[in-house]
């Protein structure tokens, strides 16, 4: 199935007619042809218009609310220089970690532990540092829980056969008694590294390295290779992709490995950025990661329209709302609640213009 | 159309660029802004003044806010702008980033989940910082002392939370009474001012002779034991006269902590010591009985009530204007004359409670110090404001603090 273009209306009205007799019913024919096909292609177009109008809503919501942030924060008075740095710093652990989740929410998946895992694996890193010293293995160990956080996930709902998002629920009440597990090992109500330590490696150097390296890194695996196909056959129709001999277990547990690769260089940065650790840490990560995707214009449903581009255009759009709202609202009595519900918004508005231009009876091509 | 690469490269680098000339065109804007006022003038600038807050809602919070941005902001040439509530250290460092960007000239914080990076962060921004009710703990205090941009902390020390907390039972035993319950509120977390007040409670209970919490009866002792064990067991304690009926800690308000709670209540002590907040938590479940709560708090409309209502017996509370010398030593470090001790570091003063066990006591201090009219009013606290005026003569006049010597 394809959709109708222009050179099909030709064709199909381009017929020659030999006898009278057919003549009239064929010109019968041929006029509700042509109007049928005339409204088709019109059909057509205006789909074509909104999906192209529904792909580019991200990328224009990202250059509208640049130049909001730009406007609002000069005519403010703003020191730009440091606002700007401030955004990277803000939005750079969101991007690595919603990148790192793409290859779940492109399944169809969801997985509503994602804070929680970073949260854990913060302080374990944390621990580590503190008995160790050593930025590697501080390093290592935040990969490490993490990947292995997220594996339990895909592995016991490929065990037990139950949807991904049931068992991410189930280890995000684990998670959080872990969390509090972990911060009495302390004596104390929080884990703390040291101060210069974190001061020295909380650059924008660093950040920007890390997130290169891994969003590169999700970008070959997600367009490039057959993971990221193999993906988003899932998530559009998983029947076709058993059909077709995909292993669903080893490809959700992939999609699961990566994702805590994610999680886990997010919670290294989040331990550099934030040396003081407590059971609230990282408590709004979960929600702001699945909000910076569909500001993205990730597709919750996963399949082939899915964009690993979507957790950067998503993280940084939500970064500039943020400090835009931020100036503007700043000494206003209830400005953080205004701030929130323009977010529900424009949320809102994201999801409704992202869904407009894929409301068609054909398949997503 | 799909979204290309090229496409995403493409607005990316639009708004890359968008932002980094912004960056580069405002940074010169700032530079030769703060290069004007420092060139100085006759007018008197208003300073830009942020406020770092974990609680927006209870009713001390508020006050003290409303002391700020009513009182103060129309007396003195300052805007005050306040953080949204802030529940962890990565809040309060997103809130210093939007505070420094928006160019706050001082931070006043009240908010303590991390000190250390807030105080980093303001000292690299070059903006004053300053604590309110409250203290650095004594290796914070010598880490940060000598930062150039760290104004001071005034509040109650750790000896004056202790001696709330002792004072306070102090008070219910010189009533008669000798069936306590006790609220731990932040023990759990290890929150050093409930510690030191419960501890104080304590050891007020164990200066009779019978009486041992863990087998200590005295104040270091005491605090040790429950450092350890990071909570209060009443099986732990012993006396023959007096009885620790119940223990509730934290603000879970979860179906277990309902549950303590009502056993607490059930037990039916004659009083309940609370190391804060324990009207806001326990005043409507002990309402319609005998029991009294002891609370360290604030001198709010909700605690007048119950004051009088006799469901609080005994309060320790901050006044509504205990904020006016940090702001004012604040302000003056921003125009230009920080207070300094004499070896040159930060101050830290100590500042206790005004304290009331009855209602008319307590109507007294609501109107001898309220938003309208506080007791740190503008000409106490002028003489403190770039006037020249010492350390030393700043120090006395914040260790001037009782309603006997604010009020007379």
């Amino acid at each position: 199935m394809h959709d109708l273009n222009p050179t099909d209306v030709n064709k199909e009205t381009d017929v020659t007619v030999d006898t009278r007799d057919d003549a009239k019913t064929t010109a019968t024919s041929t006029t509700k042809a042509e109007t049928t096909t005339k409204a088709d292609a019109k059909a057509a177009s205006k789909a074509r218009r909104g999906k192209l109008f529904a792909d580019l809503a991200p990328l224009i919501g990202l250059a509208v609310l640049a130049i909001a942030f730009v406007l609002v924060g000069t005519s403010s008075g703003t020191n730009m220089g440091y606002a700007v740095e401030t955004l990277i710093n803000q939005s750079v652990i969101i991007i690595i970690i919603a990148t790192g989740a793409i290859f779940i929410f492109a399944m169809g998946s969801f997985d509503i532990s994602l804070g929680a895992s970073t949260l854990v694996a913060a302080m374990v890193a944390g621990l580590v540092h503190n008995a160790t010293g050593s930025l590697w293995l501080m390093l290592g160990a935040a990969i490490l829980t993490a990947v292995a956080t997220s594996l339990i996930s895909a592995t016991l709902a490929a065990v037990f056969n139950l949807p991904v998002f049931v068992t991410t629920v189930a280890m995000l009440s684990v998670l959080g008694a872990v969390a509090a597990a972990l911060v009495q090992t302390t004596g104390g109500a929080q884990i703390r590294i040291d101060r210069a330590f974190s001061r020295e490696y909380d650059t924008l150097a660093v950040k920007l390295i890390v997130a290169a390296v891994f969003l590169a890194l999700c970008v070959f695996l997600f367009n490039y290779t057959r993971l990221g196909r193999v993906e988003k056959l899932v998530g559009g129709n998983p029947m076709t992709a058993k059909l077709t001999g995909v292993s669903m277990k080893l490809t959700a547990i992939a999609a699961f490995g990566i994702a805590g690769l994610g999680v886990g260089l997010g919670a290294f940065l989040t331990v550099l950025r934030t040396p003081t650790l407590t059971v609230t840490s990282a408590s709004d990560i979960g929600m702001n990661i699945l909000v910076a995707m569909v500001f993205g214009g990730m597709v919750i449903s996963g399949g082939p329209r899915s964009r690993i581009y979507a957790a950067i255009i998503g993280g940084i759009s939500m970064a500039l709302l943020n400090q835009t709202m931020s100036i503007m609202l700043q000494g206003m009595a209830g400005g953080a609640g205004i701030a929130q519900m323009v977010r529900a918004v424009l949320f809102l508005a994201v999801v409704w213009l992202a869904a407009s231009g894929f409301r068609t009876k054909v398949l997503p091509r | 159309m799909r979204i290309t690469r090229n496409a995403v490269a493409g607005t990316a680098a639009t708004v890359g660029m968008t932002l980094a000339l912004a960056a580069c065109s405002s940074s010169a804007g700032t530079e030769a802004s703060g290069s004007a006022a420092a060139d100085g003038g006759d007018a008197v600038e208003t300073v830009k003044m942020c406020a770092l807050v974990s609680d927006v809602t209870s009713s001390e919070a508020l006050a003290f806010r409303d002391y700020y941005t009513d009182y103060i902001a129309s007396e003195f040439p300052v805007e005050f702008v306040y953080s949204d509530e802030l529940t962890d250290a990565e809040a309060e460092k997103t809130a210093m980033e939007g505070f420094i960007a928006n160019n706050c000239q001082a931070v006043i914080s009240f908010a303590s989940a991390d000190r250390p990076t807030q105080l980093d962060m303001a000292e690299d921004a070059g903006i004053y910082y300053a604590v309110a009710t409250g203290a650095l703990s004594a290796e914070e205090y010598e880490t940060f002392k000598d930062y150039e941009y760290y104004v001071g902390a005034i509040g109650p020390d750790a000896m004056t939370e202790f001696q709330a907390g002792y004072d306070m039972a102090q008070y219910f035993i010189g009533e008669g009474d000798t069936s306590f319950g006790i609220f731990g509120g932040g023990i759990p977390y290890y929150l050093e001012m409930h510690i030191n007040r419960a501890a104080g409670m304590l050891t007020a209970l164990a200066e009779d002779g019978t009486t041992s919490y863990g087998g200590a009866t005295e104040m270091g002792d005491i605090l040790g034991k429950i450092y350890a064990d990071g909570t209060i067991k009443i099986q732990d304690f012993e006396s023959d006269v007096y009885e620790l009926t119940g223990y509730l800690e934290t603000w879970d308000f979860d179906a277990a902590w309902q549950a303590s709670m009502a056993e607490m209540i059930a037990a039916d002590p004659d009083a309940i010591l609370a190391v804060g907040t324990g009207n806001a938590i326990l005043g409507s479940a002990v309402d319609g009985t005998d029991i009294q709560i002891g609370d360290i708090d604030a001198y709010t409309e909700d605690n007048l009530v119950a004051m009088e209502n006799g469901t609080l017996g005994f309060l320790a509370g901050k006044f509504t204007s205990i904020n006016g010398p940090i702001f004012a030593a604040t302000l003056s470090a921003v125009q230009g004359e920080p207070y300094r001790t004499e070896d040159g570091s930060a101050f830290a003063l100590s500042q206790g409670y005004w304290t009331a066990t009855s209602a008319e006591e307590f109507q007294e201090i609501v109107d001898a110090d309220n938003v309208e009219s506080p007791v740190y009013d503008v000409d106490t606290l002028s003489p403190f404001v770039a006037t020249g005026a010492t350390y030393d003569e700043f120090a006395d006049f914040v260790g001037k603090y009782t309603f006997a010597d604010l009020v007379g």
